[in-house]
């Protein structure tokens, strides 16, 4: 008797596969997916910038300040501020600008950076530390690094700003 | 006396099953592909419509040969080195249209271009879990430049995984069919002596990967380990450490991808190196399908051991009427098995009893999946190869 249900219970576990297999193209990968991104899981602040603190606006173009990202303990990248100049296609060619990480009001690093016509281009630029707490850099410099840089990425100019603690 | 020592000619079984018996079973299947490659007919792309009709007839009729001989490996070994094969033309050639290189550089990272990989989840899992971060430089959600998110690839493996366990690495993994080409081509294995506790290495390697992983925040086998960076994408070389890197990259790819198999007719890569094959192992455990020795027809032949190519038998396991965690259920056992002793399981059932009907429920699920994900990345590459063609 008993072997006869688990028969029927296996036939029926085999019936319910071959359901997921035929609804997974039309139904179950939207809704997985829907539900992946509803749970909160997000992409390492490394890769993705961390999120955005606030907005500034210039003429023509924004810049979005991040949030500090501070890596996970033995991650191999330092604590970095990433802003965003957006959108590229309406920079001006040679970008001069000042710009407040923290908030306070006062401006703490003075980005300039040279947009060349060809996206795939790689950026040639400068930042100066006008505070303490974060570092100085020019680009293309020494190797390049998730917490030091200024890239393009799509119609934005990223730029990471490395700060100046230890990790 | 004479006439005795005069060979027979050698009579050719009988198929399996009658014509249009084969074509009835493979009918699903049929209208499966159809369905499946729908969205391509609607769209225009001379060489995509091509590429789907091809695709359409191969599938549907390795399976009419599956159903027809009887036989599963030699069949669906045609499609996974097929994939195998295809899958790097397809996929870098859409590398070299959307970024001009195979190397993936710093701003493709931070625009989370990167397609997901499934390799990445068992080393993405405890990160993801503790923190709620994904450790690789992809996106979520499918973007205009990258369609292959990580909640996307992350739900097709989950399908495939529930419905086959790890025969994903033998009807969906896009890495393994190069090797089993490779496997594939000599008649005659050079080296046939292997040493079983090889089989560990994949859980040891899956365990350090996971840790290390875990510690430093990256995926650790796809930035030092993973041997298929060499035909697909690959961190830009610019300085001595991405050197190094790639060295590794070229060096087992060489070794355990393509010289291995040729010399052992066996998934080396898959069997002693694969850590998320080692991963998808444990998923055997909760799968229905698998495959099962009739202990009253076996003989111990060991026909079936010599056949596997990933060392998933042992004399104790045949001994005990099972297969070993790693078994993938590429079929190459039953297929060898000249006394029907290896069969087809649906666990609950009785061993040996309809042993075709396990096979075909599996077949079903295997072979829809594998048209659906495999079937799709052998149409975008075949469009790719038909763009070459000084076709008007």
């Amino acid at each position: 008797m008993r072997t006869r249900w688990l028969t029927v219970l296996a036939y029926m576990g085999a019936a319910i596969s071959l359901i997921v297999a035929a609804s997974t193209p039309f139904v179950l990968l939207g809704a997985f997916a829907n539900a992946v991104a509803t749970t909160g899981v997000h992409v390492d602040a490394v890769y993705s910038g961390g999120a955005i603190a606030r907005t500034v606006i210039r003429d023509g173009y924004q810049i979005d300040v991040n949030h500090p990202v501070h890596p996970h303990a033995l991650q191999d990248v330092d604590p970095f501020v990433q802003i965003a100049f957006r959108p590229a296609s309406s920079l001006p060619r040679h970008v001069k600008d000042e710009v407040d990480l923290d908030g306070d009001g006062q401006a703490d690093v003075r980005v300039s950076f040279t947009v060349p016509s060809d996206p795939n281009a790689r950026l040639a630029g400068e930042v100066i530390a006008l505070n303490a707490k974060y570092r100085s850099f020019r680009t293309p410099g020494s190797e390049p690094s998730f917490s030091e840089l200024i890239a393009r990425s799509g119609d934005t100019v990223l730029v990471r700003v490395p700060l100046n603690e230890p990790h | 006396m004479a006439s005795a020592a005069i060979p027979r000619p050698r009579r050719r079984p009988p198929p399996f099953r009658t014509v249009s018996r084969s074509l009835l079973l493979t009918s699903p299947i049929a209208l499966w592909a159809l369905l499946m490659f729908t969205p391509v007919f609607r769209s225009p792309g001379r060489n995509a419509h091509l590429g789907a009709v091809v695709v359409i007839l191969f599938m549907t009729t390795l399976f009419f040969l599956m159903m027809r001989t009887g036989k599963t490996y030699r069949w669906r070994r045609c499609f996974f080195v097929a994939l195998g094969f295809l899958f790097p033309v397809g996929f870098i050639a859409s590398l070299i249209h959307l970024r001009g290189s195979m190397s993936l550089s710093l701003e493709h990272m931070l625009g989370g271009d990167t397609p997901f990989c499934h390799m990445v989840i068992p080393m993405a899992l405890i990160p993801a879990a503790l923190t709620r971060t994904v450790i690789f430089p992809g996106s979520i959600l499918p973007t205009a430049t990258n369609p292959h998110s990580i909640a996307i690839m992350l739900g097709l493996w989950l399908a495939f995984t529930l419905v086959l366990g790890k025969a994903w690495c033998s009807y969906a993994c896009f890495f393994g069919g190069i090797e089993e080409g490779f496997a594939a081509m000599p008649k005659h294995i050079r080296i046939r002596k292997i040493d079983p506790r090889l089989r560990l290495v994949p859980w040891a390697l899956l365990i350090a990967v996971a840790v290390l992983s875990a510690a430093l925040f990256e995926p650790v086998y796809c930035r030092w380990l993973c041997p298929f960076k060499t035909v697909t994408e690959f961190q830009r070389v610019t300085s001595v450490q991405t050197a190094m890197q790639m060295a590794i990259f070229v060096s087992l790819f060489i070794g355990l991808v393509v010289v291995l198999p040729f010399l052992t007719k066996k998934r080396t890569q898959c069997g002693f190196f694969c850590p998320f094959g080692a991963f998808q192992s444990l998923f055997n455990r909760i799968n229905l399908f698998e495959i099962r020795f009739d202990r009253d027809k076996c003989v111990d032949c060991t026909l079936c051991r010599t056949s596997c190519p990933t060392m998933a038998l042992s004399a104790e396991s045949i001994r005990e009427g099972r297969t070993l965690l790693n078994c993938m259920k590429c079929g190459a056992c039953v297929d060898s098995c000249k006394k029907n002793a290896a069969v087809w399981h649906l666990k609950g059932t009785p061993v040996a009893v309809k042993p075709e009907r396990a096979r075909l429920l599996f077949l079903y699920g295997a072979w829809g999946l594998a048209t659906m994900l495999g079937g799709s990345i052998l149409e975008n590459s075949l469009a790719t190869l038909i763009g070459f063609l000084p076709l008007r």
